[in-house]
């Protein structure tokens, strides 16, 4: 057990030194962090909204580019390794397919982690700066982001497995992106009424719902998220990452690499 | 090659500014933008990026904002159509943009240049913020200030200002106030009191600045009435109407300005008597 950790620990670490010396993570932080300091200027054209024109920014901006991260780096995890052949020599080694599947997404989502941490720190920065509170509240909003992210890397990385870069890259953004209409599939209904209602139903409950994961707007106007709420969410980020992360696996597993 | 490109570097960067002004110059100083909305609703904007409403709003506040600035102080023809579809999209976007109504509002109502001059349409702005803002007794104490300041509905406005003063945290005076309009109905001195009140509440910014603007507008037609008394009065009792509003300060009768607060003299017509503010002074607005 304790070999089998330190191994999965060994991938995790080594990816996050290979994504640390992505320059696309670079471009992304940097743009990130650029949004945040945007809102400085905007906050001052907006007519008494800076304080929420900051977070607002500063919160987007950790879901838009964490989001980037996660899909574009998320793809290239697997098949960077498959493409270039690194692949085979590791397997080679006395470490299992599970390890090193396991090992890229912690490595990826402790970058990911960072990054958010980093921008978070960003944004506090830039609320002291203006001589706003430093709103512990905005950490309600971080952290369903953390959560989304770690949903979206675990997606990114079973459809690599199933299909090419490119592919796997707009899969995921497809993924993402219907799940943030869950509420039109579920009043699917409304528009077309010939659709069954199980079908509606089961759509809706299949489907990530990356909802979850948005509390930006409650926690910009300081209203409180109940611990409750996050609780069940980590919850549900929990079981649903469990799930795409074992058919990842079973597909990598599955895959002939000779 | 590195001092060639450097040479061109030096010869070539100066041209962007040096023709940027060129540009600047031809086409006057403040070029108003090509204004176009490509997304005339919010439910649009809405679906095109979910999970971003509340930056969309900033974003279309933002716009509104510079929309508004940019018409009222740099276009020559001021037309504002683009007013209410971007405040409509910002508050679609969050409902809950306290500021888009508020200022929506008075941006839609003031009368040109000073804003649209579309009093209903910023009525419509504020009614829609008390449906999605219900407990905000400021957003109901501006549509009962509007109403009765730019409809001259008496009966309507002290029925919003009862509603307002029966929210939870609402103003005291609020029901003496809604009181006196019943009583008094459409008196400057009540709308004297409105822009009062919102000048005393309101924080440095476009509302402070608009009610500092029209108490200035009262004062100067208080004076422009007190001076027309005057030239009835003399005209009563010694049976010549005066030439010129000067006669009266030349005559000991009037120790004040002849001009309105924004400097611009009185209108006066010497075939009726009227003391008006001038057409074309800053402090004119339609009664």
């Amino acid at each position: 057990m304790g070999g089998r950790l330190s191994r999965l620990r060994a991938v995790a670490a080594n990816t996050f030194r290979e994504t640390v010396r992505e320059r696309v993570l670079y471009n992304l932080v940097f743009f990130a962090i650029l949004m945040t300091l945007s809102g400085l200027l905007l906050g001052q054209l907006s007519i008494r909204q800076d304080e929420k024109i900051i977070k607002d920014i500063g919160l987007a901006a950790m879901d838009l580019f964490g989001l980037l991260i996660a899909v574009f780096i998320g793809v290239g995890l697997v098949s960077k390794e498959i493409e270039r052949r690194s692949l085979y020599p590791l397997l080679a080694k006395p470490i299992t397919r599970g390890e090193f599947y396991l090992g890229k997404f912690a490595g990826l989502v402790f970058t990911l982690l960072v990054n958010l941490a980093v921008m978070t720190a960003g944004l506090y920065l830039t609320l002291l700066a203006t001589g706003r509170r430093l709103d512990p509240g905005l950490l309600a909003a971080v952290y369903p982001i953390f959560l989304g992210l770690v949903l979206v890397v675990a997606f990114a990385m079973l459809f690599s497995t199933l299909t090419s870069s490119a592919l796997a890259s707009i899969f995921t953004v497809g993924v993402v992106v219907a799940g943030r209409f869950t509420d039109v599939v579920r009043n699917m209904r409304e528009v077309a009424p010939g659709v069954p209602s199980w079908l509606v139903e089961t759509l809706y409950l299949a489907l990530p719902n990356f909802r979850n994961f948005d509390f930006k707007d409650r926690v910009a106007y300081g209203d409180p998220v109940s611990p409750s709420i996050l609780a069940w969410a980590t919850v549900y980020g929990a079981a649903y990452v469990a799930v795409v992360l074992a058919l990842g696996l079973a597909s990598f597993r599955s895959r002939d690499f000779q | 090659m590195t001092w060639r490109l450097a040479l061109l570097l030096a010869l070539l960067g100066p041209v962007i500014p040096w023709s940027q002004s060129r540009i600047d110059r031809r086409a006057g100083a403040f070029r108003s933008q090509e204004e176009v909305l490509y997304l005339w609703s919010g439910t649009q904007v809405k679906r095109l990026f979910p999970g971003f409403e509340g930056l969309l709003a900033d974003i279309y506040w933002l716009r509104t904002v510079q929309y508004f600035g940019g018409q009222r102080l740099f276009a020559r023809e001021k037309r504002f159509e683009l007013l209410r579809p971007l405040i409509e999209i910002s508050t679609e976007l969050d409902p809950r943009l306290e500021i888009a109504y508020r200022y929506g509002a008075i941006f839609l109502s003031e009368a040109p240049p000073a804003g649209a001059g579309r009093p209903r349409e910023g009525i419509e702005v504020l009614e829609k913020g008390t449906r999605h803002l219900p407990s905000s007794w400021r957003l109901r104490q501006d549509l009962g200030f509007f109403q009765f300041i730019y409809l001259h509905d008496a009966q309507g406005a002290a029925k919003t200002l009862e509603e307002a003063a029966r929210i939870p945290g609402a103003a005291f005076w609020l029901r003496t106030m809604a009181a006196d309009l019943l009583a008094k109905g459409g008196e400057r001195a009540s709308s004297r009191r409105m822009w009062q009140q919102m000048y005393d509440q309101g924080e440095e910014g476009i509302i402070k600045e608009n009610a500092r603007v029209r108490l200035q507008i009262l004062d100067s037609r208080d004076a422009a009435d007190r001076l027309a008394a005057l030239v009835k009065e003399v005209e009563d009792r010694t049976g010549r109407r005066p030439q010129r509003l000067a006669e009266l300060r030349e005559g000991g009768l009037w120790a004040g300005p002849l001009a309105d607060a924004a400097g611009v003299p009185f209108g006066y017509d010497v075939s009726t008597g009227r003391v008006t503010i001038a057409l074309e002074s800053p402090m004119w607005r339609p009664e």
